[in-house]
């Protein structure tokens, strides 16, 4: 159940059945994604694979001499590219993957397109879907839905996405969905329809407990992904943006050159591997921590120079100075972060957020609301985000001052488009649109639950708030799932506790929520979960997800690039 | 120092600049291995952590989305959020070949175009053959002898192009299927291109093809314009042979670059058998035992550094090499793939060739095996000298008991002085050996049996890791009346033949060890025997 190693080993798989000598990978735009996302340029280049090339680039040079490894998304668009290139191959043999299946009407097009029998493989290896870590996958979509409902490519996409991770980790699940979500009865169905189409595909090794596949929609939590985040990893995708591993830190104010983009893979990057879900505070004493043990390294380095010219020679060999980049790379981050931190009010942001999520006194609540939006270092998204989230809370409260709100905003200058979402956020994630209980409300157990931790005072105030998705995957692992909100998919029900779980929102799911499942995975022993969605949000791109869904017009966009603001 | 700053690969002793790392390593080595072994192993530890810096910083690079080759991470180790333990090892995931049905659909076709082209082959040859004759109206009745021509009557328009045939479009036929097209849809092939395809060993440059002039006249069927023979062939035909043309150049010629690349891959792997035989003879010649043979590891090592140095040879020449002179830009993505395959080979010596340790010199070896042969000296002086107090002691206890039971049988019970020696011996040389893990197995096998006669075969097949080997068949035939010892050293010299047969180098290694006590342990006997 490691999505990351599930896509490595193909990746691995294909190199090796390409043998000996040059080789060249042949990706399309999305293949170059999932393949960059698990293995490094080094790492591959150890197996001789030295070149890589897009199939839509035009004007490839002939470079009969290597052998091309092909890994493309099985898209009309791309099979025909594919048999434009076996007619006039520019690469001695190829070897031909799809990530995920292909017709037979296209395999015999490429077949026919074979004339110089150049083809030496043709297979279909299902790792099609972004793995972002061994415990979360993403399919990079944002906007899936419509007008409250499936976007019909989108939709065909995730499908594709969501059965590849089952083959590729080989689980045929049952399934559960959230009853309250149209859109999760669907894509369960669909799911289902296509286990039942390629039965032969999903025939694996039967486990004494059956994989359970649960289906969520965003809309049934749309607090998690407004809410600033205080985790290594989940600060830096809301701060600065993560977009398959990489950084851009280009509008930093002083950054060098080589610093504008950066990478960050907890697979190849030991210190961010051990610090992604610390806490903001936590990652400044590592940090302080690195630098120290990188002057000590310097120190040792220098005491070379007892060697006359030594030293010299140290300064010149080429790669030396590039030890110092991971200690300056993850030193720009933090420094970045605690700017923003610093110059926003984010703490101050962050914990009327926390108390907004958790607690229930509303005037006080208010009272700080108006004393942020009034502040001229809050920043206008945060102002909004305040505002989005008191929508949410006290949708249906007897002194609901909403309106006195949205009109601060306005005269803070938030634009009228912005302050239109307020609206768009509780059509999309208020009551109406929601199945579950999220702030905890009407079960008598859950107030007694918040009663009991107020008396008992918080912990920390910034990390307040536990996703919904928390108390879901407890109930489901408990067998407390109940089944009314969450049914099954076809007859049969799990009796005993379930071992392996795939959860999959709809919508997108969040850093805070990849820490939720990394603490159940760490914590219960026995219990694997890995977590998906249609994409992994910070506040921006979960912004544009709403205004996509709400308004009507504007289609699907691929990529997570978030909100221009 | 001098105020001048110099760049390179410098050497720290005399200042030369070496140009490449394995340069600068062979010169230190030949040159000052004996002048100062702390400046080199100072040196040896720079590269080593160097090596480990420039592998384990290399993070920030992956594939970028636009294909564009980026620097990279070192991936040897995989790290990641988890404990790798805790979830247990995953398959490889599902797949799906459509392999067969791709052949089928291919081949169907593929098949075609063979049976197609060997047919215009065999006709080609024909009409080639030296016998074929060369007078105008012979050759065209040979021609439609070796292929029938479609009569003209039942083709009233161009089978290509569609045009009607008339006095001015005339008629003409393909030579090698007979069919019947326009003047100008039809190709006209040199004939030396013809023998080429009929005979591989044929030489031929420029194009098989002759560029259609515009002139509309008849071409005899044998003469070109330039006075070289030509054929008239169909555009179908002539698809048909260029295709058969471009697979068999394919299949028969070999870049220069891939012969280069070939060679180069030929030495990493010889490397890459040599290293894990030459990594535990140099730490054991630098302790100053003698298990191996000085010159046979200093005979790997030269091995070695030319391996390497060929490695860096053939690298830098696919770097520099030029492959198409002839034109202005060099292909860039030709650039681009000799560069990766000079990073491939630099990241290759990086990782092994750095680490290589240099053997000590001759007479330092020399002196570190005195100084161990004396270390050892002392050490079964000191042994000798504790077990003959504790036989003295064991002695003085026996007597002791004896003298209080009164009974005088014990003899045949208690150990005899030699084999309280071999015990002691053995002891000793097992906790202070280097290898201690591996004589533990038989040290303690052996020590813990009482009977000379006993052997160690159980012992050895314990450590030896799944391969085992066979009872030497003369081993019980021979006289049982010989030393123990000479026995014992006997079947090991027989393992380690067996060993080195087999190949495995750590069994030679250990077995080795194992002899070499014995001999120690036989002449510590021999001794006491004497004394």
């Amino acid at each position: 159940m490691n999505v990351i190693l599930a896509v490595k080993q193909y990746i691995s798989k294909m190199i090796e059945g390409c043998g000996g000598g040059m080789k060249v990978l042949l990706m399309d735009r999305e293949t170059t994604s999932i393949v960059s996302m698990v293995y490094a340029q080094s790492e591959i280049l150890q197996k001789e694979v030295y070149l890589f090339e897009r199939i839509d680039t035009s004007g490839r040079e002939t470079m009969k001499h290597l052998n091309c490894i092909v890994y493309l998304r099985p898209t009309r668009e791309n099979i025909d590219l594919l048999a434009q290139e076996l007619r006039m191959p520019k690469y001695g043999l190829y070897f031909i993957y799809f990530s995920n299946v292909i017709s037979k009407q296209d395999v015999k097009i490429l077949a026919e397109a074979d004339d110089q029998e150049v083809v030496r493989e043709v297979q279909e290896f299902y790792g099609d879907y972004i793995a972002v870590n061994p415990h979360v996958f993403s399919l990079n979509l944002v906007g899936c839905c419509q007008n409250l409902s499936w976007s019909p490519p989108v939709l065909s996409r995730t499908i594709q996405g969501l059965t590849s991770v089952l083959l590729s980790l080989k689980k045929c699940p049952m399934i559960r969905y959230q009853n309250s979500s149209e859109m999760a009865r669907r894509l369960a169905d669909s799911v289902r329809q296509v286990i039942g189409k390629e039965a032969a595909l999903f025939e694996f090794r039967k486990t004494d407990v059956p994989p359970v596949l649960l289906i969520l929609d965003r809309r049934d939590d749309a607090v998690t992904p407004l809410l600033n985040q205080w985790t290594y990893q989940a600060m830096v995708h809301e701060l600065l943006s993560i977009n398959n591993n990489r950084i851009n830190l280009s509008n930093v104010p002083g950054i060098t050159k080589d610093l504008q983009e950066v990478v960050l893979s907890a697979e190849h990057d030991e210190f961010y591997s051990n610090n992604m879900y610390m806490n903001f505070g936590e990652i400044g004493s590592n940090i302080k921590e690195l630098m120290e043990e990188f002057q000590k390294k310097s120190k040792s380095h220098a005491k070379v120079e007892s060697i006359a010219d030594m030293k010299a020679f140290v300064e010149t060999y080429p790669q030396f100075k590039k030890m110092s980049g991971t200690v300056s790379k993850h030193v720009t981050i933090v420094g970045e972060l605690s700017r923003l931190v610093g110059a926003h009010l984010l703490l101050e942001v962050s914990e009327t957020e926390q108390e907004i999520a958790c607690q229930g006194d509303h005037s006080a609540l208010l009272q700080r609301i108006r004393a942020l939006l009034a502040s001229d270092k809050v920043r206008h998204i945060d102002m909004l985000r305040l505002v989005m989230l008191y929508a949410l809370r006290y949708e249906s409260h007897s002194n609901n001052d909403l309106a006195g709100l949205v009109d601060a905003l306005r005269q803070r200058g938030v634009s009228a488009e912005h302050r239109a979402m307020v609206q768009s956020i509780l059509d999309y994630g208020g009551k109406k649109g929601r199945g579950s209980d999220l702030f905890g409300n009407q079960d008598a157990v859950a107030i007694t639950k918040r009663l009991l931790k107020g008396l008992k005072g918080v912990e920390n105030v910034y990390t307040q708030h536990k996703p919904l998705l928390t108390t879901l995957i407890d109930n489901l692992i408990k067998g407390k799932l109940k089944e009314a909100s969450y049914p099954y998919l076809g007859t049969g029900q799990l009796r005993d506790r379930p071992q392996d779980i795939i959860v999959f929102i709809i919508g997108g799911c969040t850093y805070e929520e990849s820490l939720a499942v990394h603490t159940f995975n760490k914590t219960m022993p026995g219990v694997r979960i890995v977590l998906g969605g249609t994409c992994i949000h910070n506040s921006k791109s979960f912004l544009q997800e709403v205004s996509m869904a709400i308004s009507n017009q504007s289609g699907a966009t691929q990529g997570n690039r978030g909100m221009r603001s | 120092m001098s105020a001048d700053i110099i760049e390179g690969f410098l050497c720290p002793i005399c200042m030369k600049d070496l140009g490449t790392v394995s340069q600068l390593q062979g010169h230190f080595e030949e040159e000052h291995s004996s002048e100062d072994k702390a400046v080199f192993q100072q040196l040896k530890g720079f590269f080593d952590k160097a090596k480990k810096k420039i592998l384990g910083d290399r993070v920030d690079e992956g594939i970028s989305p636009n294909g564009e080759v980026r620097t990279s991470g070192d991936l040897s180790i995989i790290l990641s959020g988890y404990d790798p333990s805790w979830w247990e090892d995953q398959e490889l995931g599902a797949s799906r070949s459509h392999i067969d049905t791709f052949k089928a659909v291919r081949d169907a076709r593929v098949d075609f175009f063979v049976v197609e082209t060997n047919k215009l082959l065999i006709r080609l040859d024909k009409l080639l053959s030296p016998d074929a004759p060369t007078d105008p109206k012979k050759r065209k009745a040979f021609e439609r002898e070796v292929v029938r021509w479609i009569p003209d009557s039942e083709v009233p328009a161009c089978l290509n192009c569609g045009k009607s045939f008339s006095l001015f479009t005339r008629r003409h036929h393909c030579r090698l299927c007979g069919g019947i097209m326009c003047d100008r849809c039809s190709e006209i092939m040199a004939s030396s291109y013809a023998q080429k395809l009929v005979n591989p060993a044929h030489s031929f440059s420029g194009d098989g093809f002759l560029k259609r002039s515009n002139s509309n006249t008849s071409l005899n069927s044998l003469m070109g314009v330039d006075g070289e023979a030509v054929m008239r062939v169909c555009r179908t035909c002539r698809k048909l042979l260029e295709r058969r043309d471009k697979m068999t150049e394919l299949r028969n010629s070999t870049p220069i670059i891939v012969q280069i690349y070939d060679k180069m891959k030929q030495c990493i792997r010889e490397a890459e058998q040599i290293i894990p035989e030459y990594m535990p003879m140099v730490d054991s010649l630098s302790q100053g035992e003698t298990v191996y043979n000085y010159r046979q590891a200093l005979i790997l090592r030269t091995k070695l550094v030319r391996l390497y140095e060929a490695v860096d040879q053939l690298s830098k020449k696919i770097l520099v090499m030029d492959l198409r002179p002839d034109e202005q830009c060099p292909n860039p993505r030709q650039v681009i793939l000799q560069k990766s395959i000079r990073m491939y080979a630099s990241n290759f010596m990086q990782e092994n060739m750095i680490g290589l340790q240099s053997l000590p010199s001759e007479d330092d070896y020399n002196k570190l095996r005195q100084a161990r042969a004396a270390e050892i000296q002392r050490r079964i002086a000191a042994e000798r000298r504790a077990a003959m107090e504790a036989q003295d002691r064991e002695r003085a206890e026996r007597e002791r008991q004896s003298r209080e039971q009164g009974t005088a049988g014990g003899s045949g019970q208690s150990l005899s002085p030699q084999e309280e020696g071999v015990k002691l011996g053995h002891k000793r040389v097992s906790s202070g050996g280097e290898r201690r893990k591996f004589l533990g197995g038989i040290v303690g096998s052996k020590s813990g049996g009482k009977g000379h006669a006993r052997t160690d075969s159980d012992g050895t097949s314990n450590s030896s890791g799944g391969w085992k080997p066979s009872e030497d068949p003369h081993r019980l035939s021979r006289s049982n009346n010989a030393d123990p010892m000479m026995q014992q050293m006997e079947i090991i010299r027989g393992y380690i033949k067996q060993a080195k047969e087999a190949h495995r180098s750590d069994e030679v290694t250990m077995l080795e060890q194992n002899l070499r006590d014995l001999a120690e342990e036989y002449r510590r006997q021999q001794q006491s025997a004497k004394s």
